[in-house]
């Protein structure tokens, strides 16, 4: 007992040790190195969490836009699999368990497939430089998952109390809206908060979609790094911090929904 | 309830149009262009056979990409998974403030490659990391950040890439974990059943075909890794990091090659689906069963 206890403070030391790192060093904090044996120098300040404003003058901006592309994006996929996922539970043929399998294969396709030709049609439509054009690739990108944890999700689910809705009069979308929803609920919470990190997170689709006008998160990061400025590494790690504040707090505010994020089609209560 | 056709059109036509516009169609249309010698930026097309796919083959830069995503995803899928599932299995009994540790622990996950990119420059350079904070410790002289190494530079970049992806497979694992029911880890204990045996035969067969999920999902992840790679060591040095994905994107946006970057970007897309038939058939033996 005590050793697992041992153990499970070891592990996360090491997978936070970074992360605390660089929180110091954003509050202006730094190791030196070249003493011996090495100390630590500077005094806690909040400037670099300012002067990030001023080394990439959108960082505001980008994250305004992130927040709200990955929202649409994560919103739009899990509406569009929510109903793909229920067609699928409901449906008896065969091939179901394939096409929900087909789907886990398709969530593993590397964008990077297939991104090369999107952004050329998305020229030709007209669609490069535009949220609509952002947020419904996303959406595309991470839907198969979705469709796999929601169906994993509404499989479990009796369809007595729907056939007694049915009886009621209820619709399509009644059925689906007032029995199917409230019950997987929290399947379908934890599935919209995994899609907005990987949105939120997502380079390549804003990167070849976009030609410099509509800028996420990542994309500032990476451009604030590749243009050879020499990045001060306090002011970077602000922007860290900052960048990984507004998902940490979402899942740390929805941490016990999140559980019910299950790829596995046989536990899931 | 009971379908209609009607039903079944109205729930999936949104599905089939969101894949279909933004996933299959540019997939297809980039196969079909990848036999011809269509891009963007020239105005006649014709038909060229396979000369792309010979072009990607012959390239040395593509044979070192091709070479260190195998090595990448031979390593870091097996740690990925060993790690994670260790974790999980420490946490799986109930242990003061177990909700919390589980939250901290996915931190890692939430922060982007990019980000993780940026942060492990500056941890593994000499002037701001932990590396030489730890060495310099020890009285050691200072070591040179190891993505600028020949041999170091793959390592270092695999364990970045482990470092945020364990967690994922811990918080993935966890629940399916703590839900074996107490009386099987009893039953196996009471027969005699030490730590190994209680590891492989309680376990992990109640977590298999969840394991085989996440398998997929990792090799599909290291087979299209680049964002982290990219900020890390843009690929270098010389060619020592390089994979697929960096070098389509390189050749299609960067020196501005779009049938070969298309064409390479299909080496990816075909590795994927052949480890997705291995899947859908490990899959489907283990329903049989």
């Amino acid at each position: 007992m005590k050793l697992r206890a041992a153990l499970v403070t070891a592990t996360l030391i090491a997978f936070l040790l970074p992360l605390v790192w660089t929180a110091v060093a954003s509050l202006g904090l730094l190791p030196d190195n070249s003493s011996r044996p090495p100390s630590w120098r500077g005094s806690a300040t909040l400037d670099h969490f300012a002067e990030i404003g001023i080394a990439e003058p959108a960082f505001w901006q980008e994250l305004a836009t992130s927040t709200g592309t990955a929202a649409s994006a994560a919103l739009l996929a899990v509406l569009v699999s929510l109903l793909a996922a229920y067609g699928l539970a409901r449906s008896s043929f065969r091939a179901t368990r394939l096409v929900t399998q087909a789907c886990l294969v398709l969530a593993s396709l590397p964008v990077m497939a297939y991104v090369i030709p999107l952004s050329d049609l998305m020229r030709r439509v007209h669609l490069l430089d535009t949220y609509p054009g952002i947020v419904l690739s996303e959406a595309a990108v991470t839907a198969p998952l979705a469709v796999f944890v929601l169906h994993g999700a509404i499989a479990q689910l009796p369809s007595d109390w729907e056939e007694a809705a049915v009886l009621d009069g209820a619709g399509l979308f009644g059925v689906i809206g007032r029995v199917v929803l409230p019950l997987v609920a929290p399947s379908v919470a934890a599935t919209a908060i995994v899609l907005f990190v990987l949105d939120w997170n997502m380079l390549l689709v804003p990167l070849v979609l976009t030609s410099g006008d509509i800028k996420t998160i990542p994309l500032g990061l990476s451009d604030f790094f590749t243009f050879e400025r020499e990045l001060d590494w306090p002011t970077a790690a602000a922007a860290l911090i900052v960048s990984l504040a507004p998902v940490a707090v979402l899942v740390g505010f929805f941490h016990r929904v999140l559980n019910r994020f299950s790829l596995d089609l046989r536990t899931g209560d | 309830m009971r379908l209609t056709r009607r039903d079944r059109l109205v729930l999936f036509t949104p599905l089939a149009l969101l894949l279909g516009g933004w996933l299959v169609t540019p997939a297809l249309v980039g196969l079909l262009a990848t036999f011809t010698s269509y891009s963007p930026v020239t105005a006649s097309v014709r038909f060229s056979g396979l000369a792309n796919y010979a072009a990607v083959v012959h390239d040395p830069a593509f044979g070192a990409a091709a070479r260190n995503i195998a090595v990448f995803t031979v390593v870091a899928v097996p740690l990925e998974l060993g790690i994670g599932f260790g974790v999980a299995y420490l946490l799986r009994r109930s242990l003061r403030g177990r909700a919390a540790w589980r939250i901290l622990l996915l931190l890692p996950w939430l922060v982007s490659p990019i980000a993780s990119g940026v942060m492990w420059h500056f941890l593994f350079g000499s002037a701001t990391g932990i590396l030489d904070f730890v060495v310099g410790w020890l009285g050691r002289p200072e070591l040179p950040s190891p993505l600028g190494d020949l041999r170091l530079a793959l390592p270092a970049v695999i364990a970045v890439e482990v470092w945020r992806m364990a967690p994922f497979v811990t918080f993935l694992l966890l629940p399916s974990l703590a839900s074996i029911p107490n009386e099987r880890w009893e039953e196996a204990t009471l027969s005699g059943a030490s730590w190994m045996g209680r590891l492989l035969h309680v376990a992990i067969p109640a977590v298999r075909p969840l394991l085989l999920t996440i398998t997929m999902l990792l090799v599909g992840l290291s087979l299209g890794t680049f964002d982290s790679v990219l900020i890390l060591t843009g690929g270098g040095p010389g060619n020592a990091t390089v994979t697929p994905a960096l070098y389509s994107y390189g050749r299609a946006f960067g020196t501005n090659d779009w049938p070969v970057g298309a064409t390479s970007g299909w080496f990816i897309a075909a590795a994927v689906f052949a480890a997705g038939l291995i899947y859908l058939r490990l899959a489907r033996t283990r329903i049989a069963e």
